[in-house]
């Protein structure tokens, strides 16, 4: 235990005092405030303040003789258009918005039972339309309303919305709406993407921090005091801490950043966005893919000879972690995939998959258990192993290869009495 | 009767490194392990130390294997020196001393000690890298002393000191005995073996070609040295039975005999010849003795 401290404050310590892990940390925060505050940048840049709203011209050929545009324009104040009531013919009004007097032209003809709405405009956002179909529609509506002469009671009758609740077939069951479905797809998206961050950068490092202490030869010295194993926990937990520790200044850095911005976007993601009962599985699963991949980039690591020859050897490792990366992205289409179901048990998959099931609800508590309990024993045989072949390792000179390494590691590590 | 070591094997895909050496080390003791290169010496000390496990045979300590709890009485030379290249001197003697199981503030005061003795104080905060490959070694050996270890495994830690730091080592190898340490080294030096060690091993192949007190091996060594000095030519002696060699001298010859009774014919000989200055049986050199018992090793 006293070995493991020793090991893990070292390693910890020595990432953290170094200047490159506080100079890009810095610069990482920094560039995160930024571009939290990209848009107040560029505003400050650029000089001119609020945006305009887009400028429809309304020409209004109704048989409402105008009072359809006026109301128009009174009830949709508040909204994303600028509507002006137009008293030239359509021709006109379209050459006008080439001049760039406005944006769009909305052409209405008919009477109220049968009103006709065109709309011109260069096609961009396909909402713009729904939105203005939508400010049409309610203007109709108000003022056939107000033509019918109704009281509030049949007001209410016609307006009031249907109370409408999504519930599951069974008791223990979910149901993906539309938004929780949102939720989930995020929170899966951005786990997948952080263990891939992490294997990439963190495995990376613990590689190559063993084969530089194996190509120095001082870890034949260092396992002649310590416990391969003990030392190999400590050097990934070490560099755990230090990741930890860069994440949190970047997650600081973003809360810093929007609360200069002003934007209260953490209180929106943490109200709507994120369901904390998938934080803690996202922590789980992130720990627990750590230890499942930073094993290996031990071994691989113990492998090699030289420093440089890290990169080659972490190949699959990396290959590994963007199978992953990708699978889950077509899984989160496809949740209920029978491979999806199958891979989520294969530990190099599981954080990923597991973690989708859960968020999209297509997996039942026992299998949670099951396969996380089979996470949790595959960390430990995949540690106790690399621990093996990274003991043989550190004896091993010679030109990398990863069949004849392995086997010649776990020869020279081999308990023999 | 502290390190024994028994009936000790390793065979790495069928070639055998060391095959079957048995030893008994006193508490104290200066022992010395010599061979060629190949003959297995470095294998042996990883087995002793249990980086490598024995095909066959065991290694106690005490009556104990020296597992990873037991590291805390054992220090290590080892013969790929290494150190990490980018820490100093003070961080790194604290980090590997610490695993020892040693605190802080004594490994400080006792760096400070050795250092000083090393007579280089001023490197206490300097990057490893910066110092010569010399320089490095002797920090190396810090490394392996600083916990005051009971048993000491040197491999052969004379190698790339200039004559003036090997003296000092050899110093500081022979207090370390005087204050009890157990040590096993390795050398290609014989002379440092010779004035250093009593007891010693020899091997050859993996196998011991020799062992024992290194003086009774020296005296009942049937090969013999005869200084001779005479007025007259002794290049007849090269024809007499049993001689091996004779190197010719401006006042006499070096002849080297197979055994004592050479060197009895040789004195017969001369004694009818004429007067002779000078007759001196020797007693072989331990070079002399590794080259004719574990000579060849690397030709055979
Ligand atoms: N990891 C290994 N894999 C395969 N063979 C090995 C390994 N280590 C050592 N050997 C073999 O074992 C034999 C003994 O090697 P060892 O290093 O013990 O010799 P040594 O006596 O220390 O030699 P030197 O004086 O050159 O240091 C050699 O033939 C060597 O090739
Ligand atoms: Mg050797």
């Amino acid at each position: 235990m006293n070995n493991f401290w020793t090991t893990f404050t070292h390693t910890a310590g020595r990432r953290l005092k170094s200047k490159t892990f506080i100079i890009t940390t810095s610069i990482m925060a920094l560039f995160i405030i930024s571009l939290i505050n990209l848009n107040t940048i560029l505003e400050a840049f650029s000089g001119d303040g609020a945006e305009d709203e887009p400028a429809v011209a309304v020409v209004d050929q109704t048989s409402e003789e105008g009072q359809f545009a006026e109301m128009l324009k009174t009830l949709a104040a508040e909204g994303s258009f600028e509507y002006i009531h137009y008293s030239g013919d359509v021709e006109q009004a379209l050459s006008d918005a080439e001049n760039d007097d406005f944006t769009y032209v909305l052409e209405l003809t008919g009477t109220l039972d049968a009103l006709q709405a065109e709309f011109y405009g260069e096609g961009t956002d396909f909402r713009t339309g729904q939105e203005v179909q939508q400010d049409v529609q309610r203007t109709k509506e108000t003022l056939a309303t107000s033509a019918l002469d109704l009281n509030e009671q049949e007001l209410a009758l016609i307006f009031n919305p249907v109370s409408f609740n999504e519930k599951p077939l069974s008791g223990t069951g979910e149901v993906q709406t539309a938004e929780t479905h949102m939720q989930t797809y995020w929170m899966v998206y951005g786990l997948v993407f952080v263990i891939y961050l992490i294997v990439v950068t963190l495995g990376t490092m613990i590689a190559t921090e063993v084969a530089t202490e194996k190509s120095s030869r001082v870890m034949e010295l260092i396992v002649s005091s310590v416990n391969p194993v003990t030392q190999m926990l400590g050097k990934i937990m070490g560099i755990g801490l230090a990741g930890l520790v860069n994440l949190s200044v970047l997650v600081l850095a973003a809360f810093a950043g929007s609360y200069l911005s002003g934007e209260d976007f953490f209180t929106n993601i943490f109200t709507e966005v994120i369901d904390y009962s998938l934080i803690i599985y996202a922590l789980l699963f992130i720990i627990l893919g750590y230890f499942v991949y930073g094993g290996v980039a031990a071994m691989l690591g113990a492998l090699v000879s030289r420093a440089e020859e890290v990169n080659q050897a972490i190949q699959p490792l990396i290959f590994l972690a963007m199978i992953a990366f990708f699978v889950s992205l077509y899984g989160l289409n496809a949740p209920d995939a029978i491979f999806i179901r199958v891979l989520s048990y294969v530990p190099f998959f599981t954080p990923q998959l597991l973690f989708l099931r859960i968020g999209m609800g297509t997996v039942p508590v026992w299998e949670i258990a099951v396969i996380s309990a089979l996470l949790i024993i595959s960390a430990v045989l995949i540690n106790i192993i690399a621990a093996r072949i990274y003991k043989g390792g550190v004896l091993m000179y010679g030109k990398f290869s990863f069949k004849k390494g392995i086997k010649q590691a776990l020869k020279l590590s081999k308990k023999e009495s | 009767m502290t390190l024994i070591i028994n009936n000790l094997k390793k065979t790495f895909d069928k070639h055998k490194a060391v095959d079957g050496i048995s030893l008994t080390i006193n508490e104290g003791e200066m022992f010395g392990m010599l061979g060629a290169n190949g003959a297995g010496k470095t294998t042996s000390f990883r087995m002793i130390l249990g980086l490598l496990d024995p095909t066959e045979g065991d290694v106690r300590w005490k009556g104990e294997r020296i597992t990873y709890k037991r590291t805390k009485l054992v220090g290590y030379l080892p013969e790929e020196r290494g150190l990490f290249p980018k820490l100093t001197v003070k961080d790194q003697l604290v980090y590997l001393t610490k695993l020892k199981g040693m605190n802080k503030q004594s490994i400080i005061k006792e760096m400070r000690l050795w250092l000083d003795r090393f007579g280089v104080p001023e490197y206490e905060n300097k990057v490893i890298e910066e110092l010569s490959k010399g320089n490095q070694q002797k920090i190396q050996f810090i490394a392996a002393v600083l916990h005051k270890p009971e048993l000491l495994i040197l491999d052969e830690p004379f190698s790339g000191l200039d004559p003036v730091n090997a003296d000092m080592l050899k110093n500081a190898v022979k207090d370390l005995q005087e204050r009890g340490t157990t040590i096993v080294f390795s050398s290609h030096q014989m002379s440092n073996v010779e004035e250093l060690c009593e007891d010693l091993i020899m091997l050859k192949k993996g196998k011991a070609v020799l062992q024992g007190n290194l003086r009774t091996i020296k005296r009942s060594y049937d090969m013999k040295n005869i200084s001779i000095k005479a007025d007259y030519d002794l290049a007849f002696l090269e024809d007499v039975k049993g001689v091996l060699k004779i190197e010719q001298k401006k006042d006499g010859a070096d002849v080297k005999v197979e055994n004592e009774k050479a060197a009895e014919t040789i004195f017969s000989c001369l004694a009818s010849k004429g007067f002779v200055r000078k007759f001196e049986l020797e007693e072989p050199s331990l070079h002399d003795i590794f080259i004719d018992k574990a000579g060849g090793a690397a030709h055979e």
